[in-house]
């Protein structure tokens, strides 16, 4: 594993001069706004961090059963069956634990240039096959392989692999759940993949907690990571889409509804928002502005949050429902936009690309 | 009493009728409303970026790499600018009908988007790169500074209406021979009269309404082919792609039609394009009948019938981008099913298929088809060359009925068929096809074969083997279909699987004896 690049070169967008007369002395409530995001950042990072080393050592163990019977799965099975079968729910209730805390913060981690990185490696990077956004890091397996960026951690590595849609992972098929049928995801997985992921993520995890320890959140930071990550919303509709709840054939996105993720994100923006950047608004007279945004955002969680509870309730969507959705969304979100936009304009922020 | 006394007499009342008049013009210059400037500065719009540098005369380049202007050289105020439902309330029918075409959803229907959101990914500039795209197919986007990485300009409904009423009606320069949108929309003309004392009101001042869009320019100008050009002649450049300057042209429709036997009768794009009814009116071209249409439709009836399609029920809306304002869902399903019957009646007045040589020996059968441009004015096809097709689909088949030949008509797509095709490919500068039209990484354009040109023909030829136990008469059937895109497309951009079915423009049935005559 390489070190994380930290050569970030931001391209700094500065407002025209004309507008910065305005600009808002920090405030009491803006100064603990920001630290309070800090706070939230930084006690989910470290929970981030903690359920990622549990994850690697339950993954460990697996590993080892696996290694007792000298990588022959159908013996292990057939010995240690009921462990097995426990040790695949315990990792992946881990997993899933592991990865809501990164949602979580997901909306501030990919918002800030500081920390955009660490999100392609976990979650959003793709392997290499498009020129952008690439997770750029080496893995090395415990076997000696070494894996050349091979794709974000949770998406592409280790849900694959633990919900068994990697075929080239799956090891075994057999009956975890006991009720004398083999479905969908019920297999025992490749142990040295899942544990390479495995500790990928507790490696990148602890980084991040690292970084956001050291971290002092300014006002262009909360501007930067709203502006940034609130008009995403309609992509994630679209992996929404694509995924296996909404009839697709992708791999990622089948442990949860990506619908969890993008609460988890929206929530991390409407936080920003109201923690830091909303006391801005307030202290230069610009108050009906703020209630304006406030209302979009809980519109905008409002829809993600309804049609979660739909799909909760076993309502089925078309692709073209989701489109619609994704639509309304981005309308909702491009309006926040501007708005927060037209304020960091008026209050001299520099918003980083 | 002489003359010179009566002036001396009414002198002093004249002059004081004059200074009276003059004061009161100066009143009335001073409490008349000065009209508020309208648009806002190009350096005004916060966090608008110009990654592209000004031009070679140091002037700036906002809308780059489109060529499209602002005549008053700056963004217009979206929220000034009047929605095509609000020419509604006049121009009923004119709505109706554009409401149903394709230039009504042309920024918003969601393969464009699609592509759109799928290109602007690429590169570190791509959300500014794709104000290429968006000055044809979105000009209230791009003259309102929203086509940018960090919109900071509020939404308005301008935006969601593609090529709207006054996308056309604002125009007052077009540079066909440019392409990439060379218009100049003068949108502050709109402003202006909406915020004039009258506002919305029309009747309170008709002639400021009749400036803002039907001025002598703009009304002369649209009557042209060359209007239409600025948009449907397209260069791939280094500006937004990997083509080396020059460029070369990916769409040159008004091209194609300046050297055509049209051009040159003053049969222009709008003859046929707005007729009321477009098939008719091709077909009285091809009776010899040039005549233009007494009165203009804003249907603008292409060859898209896929995005007209009423039997794809409620996904036809959400295709094309949700409703539009002003568009029920009455009105859009009306207005799409007249819109779908037009164009596939359109459709089927383009070409034609001759069999003009048949030969048997003892290699085989050999068969020499015409494929003509019989009703277009340009080349068939033409436009997006790298998702719209056209293939010949041959099938032979002996006295038994048996299938021995089958050429074409591959529902997978063009990637891994031999069949005879009419197409462009975009291929990256590892000399990849790259099927799903992303624009920016397109290094090289090819062509499997260049279209037929309006008036010509292509005479195909094939070679079919014979297998031993066959035996004529033989029945030959051949189908000239058109695709509107490649099927990646639709998965890899809209990650939907929407069926994109061949449509028949011509059809020819033969028999074969058996000795080939």
């Amino acid at each position: 594993m390489r070190a994380l690049p930290t050569l970030l070169i931001p391209a700094l967008l500065a407002a025209p001069a004309a507008t910065f007369a305005d600009a808002p002395a920090p405030t009491a409530a803006e100064t603990e706004g920001l630290a309070s995001v800090r706070a939230f950042t930084l006690e989910h990072s470290t929970a981030l961090a903690t359920e990622a080393a549990a994850l690697r050592d339950r993954v460990a163990a697996y590993a080892g059963i696996i290694a007792a019977h000298d990588g022959d799965y159908q013996s292990a099975w057939d010995a240690d069956g009921a462990t097995l079968a426990q040790a695949i729910r315990d990792i992946r209730a881990n997993w899933l634990a592991t990865h809501n805390e990164y949602e979580t913060i997901e909306g501030i981690v990919a918002g800030l240039p500081r920390t955009a990185d660490y999100d392609l490696i976990l979650d959003a990077g793709n392997p290499g096959t498009e020129d952008d956004d690439v997770a750029d890091y080496d893995l090395t397996l415990p076997d000696g392989t070494e894996l050349h960026q091979p794709g974000n951690l949770f998406h592409t590595l280790s849900e694959p692999v633990l919900w068994g849609t990697n075929p080239d992972a799956v090891r075994l098929a057999v009956d975890l759940d006991g009720d004398g049928a083999i479905g969908a995801g019920e297999m025992l997985f490749d142990p040295n993949l899942a544990l390479g992921a495995a500790e990928g993520l507790a490696f990148w995890t602890a980084d991040l907690q690292a970084q956001v320890e050291s971290w002092e959140p300014t006002r262009d930071d909360a501007f930067t990571a709203v502006v940034t990550m609130t008009p995403t919303i309609g992509d994630y509709f679209g992996e929404w889409k694509d995924s296996q709840y909404l009839g697709g054939v992708g791999e990622s996105f089948v442990a949860q509804s990506r619908l969890v993720d993008v609460a988890g994100i929206m929530n991390g923006c409407q936080l920003m928002y109201e923690s830091a950047i909303s006391p801005v608004l307030a202290e230069a007279g610009d108050s009906g502005l703020d209630a304006v945004i406030r209302s979009s955002f809980g519109q905008m969680l409002d829809l993600v949050s309804d049609t979660h509870a739909r799909e909760q309730a076993g309502e089925s969507f078309s692709a073209e429902e989701a489109d619609a959705l994704a639509a309304e969304s981005q309308d909702i979100a491009d309006r926040i936009v501007a708005q927060v936009l037209q304020a960091a304009a008026r209050y001299d922020v520099t918003i980083e690309d | 009493m002489k003359l010179k006394s009566q002036l001396r007499f009414h002198l002093r009342w004249l002059a004081l009728a004059a200074a009276g008049v003059a004061l009161g013009l100066g009143i009335g210059a001073l409490v008349t409303p000065v009209p508020a400037p309208v648009g806002t500065a190009f350096d005004a719009v916060p966090f608008y970026r110009l990654p592209f540098g000004p031009d070679d005369a140091g002037a700036p380049r906002p809308f780059w790499p489109s060529r499209m202007q602002a005549a008053s050289a700056g963004f217009a105020d979206g929220a000034a600018l009047p929605s095509s439902a609000t020419c509604a309330a006049c121009h009923r029918r004119e709505f109706d009908e554009w409401a149903g075409s394709l230039h009504a959803v042309a920024g918003n229907e969601r393969v464009y988007e699609a592509t759109e959101d799928a290109n602007a990914e690429v590169g570190r500039n791509g959300a500014e790169q794709v104000r290429f795209c968006e000055g044809c197919h979105s000009p209230g986007t791009l003259l309102t500074g929203r086509a940018n990485r960090f919109a900071s300009v509020m939404p308005h409904e301008a935006e969601l209406e593609g090529v709207s009423c006054i996308s056309c009606h604002t125009a007052i320069h077009a540079d066909p021979e440019t392409g990439n949108g060379a218009l100049t929309l003068a949108f502050d003309r709109a402003e202006i009269e909406a915020r004039g004392p009258q506002g919305a009101a029309l009747l309170a001042d008709p002639r400021a309404h009749l400036a803002a869009f039907g001025a002598p320019d703009t009304t002369a100008l649209l009557k042209t082919g060359d209007f239409c050009g600025a948009c449907h002649n397209e260069t791939l450049d280094s500006s937004m792609s990997l083509v080396p300057d020059p460029g070369v042209a990916v769409q040159a429709t008004h091209a194609e039609w300046r050297e055509s036997w049209y051009a040159d009768n003053g049969i222009t794009c709008q003859t046929c394009h707005m007729a009321p009814d477009p098939a008719a009116q091709v077909m009285r071209i091809r009776d010899g009948d040039l005549r233009a249409p007494a009165t203009v439709s804003h249907r603008f009836i292409g060859s898209n019938w896929l995005l007209t399609d009423t039997a794809l029920g409620d996904s036809l809306m959400i295709l094309r981008g949700g409703f539009l304002p002003g568009v029920d869902a009455a009105l859009g399903n009306m207005t799409a099913g007249a819109q779908l019957e037009q164009t596939r009646a359109f459709l089927r007045t383009a070409a034609g298929l001759e069999l003009r040589e048949s030969r048997l020996d003892a290699a085989g059968l050999h068969l020499h088809i015409a494929v003509q441009n019989l009703g277009a004015g340009h080349n068939l096809p033409t436009g997006v060359g790298d998702q719209k097709y056209m293939e010949l689909e041959v099938v032979l088949r002996d006295a038994a009925g048996r299938e021995i030949f089958r050429s074409g008509g591959d529902e997978q797509g063009p990637e891994g068929s031999a069949a005879v095709r009419w197409m462009e490919e975009f291929v990256d500068s590892r000399g990849r096809v790259i099927p799903d039209h992303i624009t920016f990484r397109t290094a090289a354009v090819r062509w499997t074969r260049h279209g037929i040109p309006p008036r010509g023909e292509e005479v195909v030829p094939y070679d079919i083997a014979l297998p031993d136990d066959t035996a004529g008469p033989f029945t030959l059937e051949v189908r000239l279909l058109y695709r509107l895109a490649r099927p990646e497309l639709i998965l890899s951009n809209l990650h939907m699987r929407v069926d994109v079915p061949f449509f028949a423009l011509a059809e020819l049935t033969a028999t074969i004896a058996g000795d080939g005559a």
